[in-house]
């Protein structure tokens, strides 16, 4: 069994040094696709943290009683379990939303963090421990989300929350509302935080 | 054996606990979630009908405007959205779906005529998959607001009832502003809108005039 951390620990290492997005590069689908508005990635956020959070739990309390051969799917089982309920909470409450997340709430089933912390953390640790690092993986998850947010829907669209920021005349970039330009604002992002603070040997070797 | 037997059951019991949960959830909202989808397409059809409710509106007071303001009918299996005027004697105008392939994917709308289906009252667009600040730019008012007023006749000589042409001076009244860096959209609109437009006259229109 991994040696437990301390709650600080893990929530640096969710937020900081193990950040799921920006060290791990994991669940860039989403990252690019629910970024042009952040109020559609305040929601999206809202879902991954709970999803994250409560499966690594189950599957901590779980982790006991599940057999090793068929823990994979016990695991899907959970994860699609929760996103559902996420999914139709947000179609019941914030169905315009709902509608402009379209799939992308579904697809939370896959993202890689989610099974990634199953795997990794909550099935050799305790119900608390597993369910803080699913918190501090899915909010360094989202934090990443919001600052890509924050660059992407000024510059597209001119507003922020729907709130006009830009100077009148402003002329929006049509390309940072579309997958190019979060794949650009993604990838100067992960590589300033990589190379201006590397954490892994590798990052250090190619920051040089 | 013993093993194998325990993961079947552990699977088993963790699936029905888990399928119980999310059906519960599911029942619990299904309402909600119609509710909002019928409130949605009301909205949709007050809107083009020209009696808009306010957009922080409650879902109920749509509800009830809807009720007061707007009759659906079925002609030839189609439906047709009938609104009437404040005091519910007179008509206002017809409103009907229409939909089509837009560039990325399927574009859903609703338009209305007037009463002697000769003018366009209103048309929006509500679901859709153009591309943000381009394709999706149908549903800005900017955009719908032309439609007003068209003439649903073909000008002498033309095939279709209206044209989408680049934005500049010197346009026909048949000819409107299409949208700037989405051709692609623009011509899947005016394909469609077009045609079921045509199709109402052609079909719908003439049974109802029958009747």
């Amino acid at each position: 069994m991994a040696k437990t951390l301390s709650s600080s620990q893990i929530f640096l290492q969710g937020l900081w040094n193990d950040n799921p997005v920006l060290r791990q590069i994991l669940g860039i689908c989403s990252t690019l696709a629910v970024t042009n508005l952040l109020v559609n990635t305040l929601v999206m956020n809202a879902g991954l943290i709970f999803t994250v959070a409560m499966s690594s739990l189950t599957v901590s309390i779980l982790r006991n009683y599940t057999p090793m051969k068929i823990r994979m799917m016990a695991q899907t089982l959970i994860i699609a379990s929760y996103v559902i309920i996420v999914d139709i909470a947000i179609a019941a409450y914030l169905p315009d939303i709902s509608e402009a997340l379209g799939p992308y709430v579904g697809l939370i089933i896959t993202n890689c963090i989610v099974m990634g912390r199953c795997e990794a953390y909550a099935k050799n640790n305790p119900p608390w421990p597993a369910f803080l690092d699913g918190l501090a993986m899915s909010l360094g998850y989202a934090a990443v989300l919001l600052i890509i947010a924050v660059i992407r829907e000024p510059l597209g669209f001119g507003t922020l929350l729907g709130y006009r920021v830009m100077p009148e005349g402003f002329t929006p970039w049509t390309i940072m509302i579309m997958a190019p330009g979060a794949f650009f604002t993604l990838g100067l992002f992960a590589w300033f935080v990589r190379a201006r603070f590397p954490q892994s040997a590798e990052e250090k070797k190619r920051g040089q | 054996m013993k093993k194998r037997l325990y993961s079947i059951v552990f699977m088993f019991v963790l699936t029905f606990f888990f399928a119980a949960a999310v059906s519960a959830v599911k029942v619990y909202n299904e309402e909600r979630i119609q509710t909002n989808q019928q409130v949605k397409l009301q909205r949709i059809i007050l809107k083009v009908l020209g009696t808009p409710v306010k957009e922080k509106a409650p879902n109920r007071e749509v509800i009830q405007t809807f009720e007061k303001r707007v009759k659906p009918i079925e002609v030839k299996r189609r439906a047709l959205y009938v609104g009437y005027s404040e005091d519910g004697r007179s008509i206002t105008g017809y409103a009907f779906s229409i939909g089509g392939s837009g560039f990325w994917g399927p574009v859903y709308g609703m338009v209305s005529v007037d009463p002697e289906a000769s003018r366009i009252l209103g048309i929006a667009f509500y679901r859709h998959s153009e591309t943000p600040g381009l394709g999706a730019r149908i549903t800005e008012p900017w955009f719908t607001r032309q439609f007003k007023g068209l003439s649903v006749f073909p000008v002498e000589g033309d095939k279709k009832i209206f044209y989408l042409k680049p934005a500049g001076p010197g346009k026909g009244s048949n000819e409107l502003d299409a949208i700037t860096g989405a051709t692609g959209t623009s011509r899947a609109v005016e394909a469609f809108v077009n045609r079921d437009l045509d199709r109402f006259l052609r079909e719908t229109w003439r049974q109802m005039k029958r009747e």
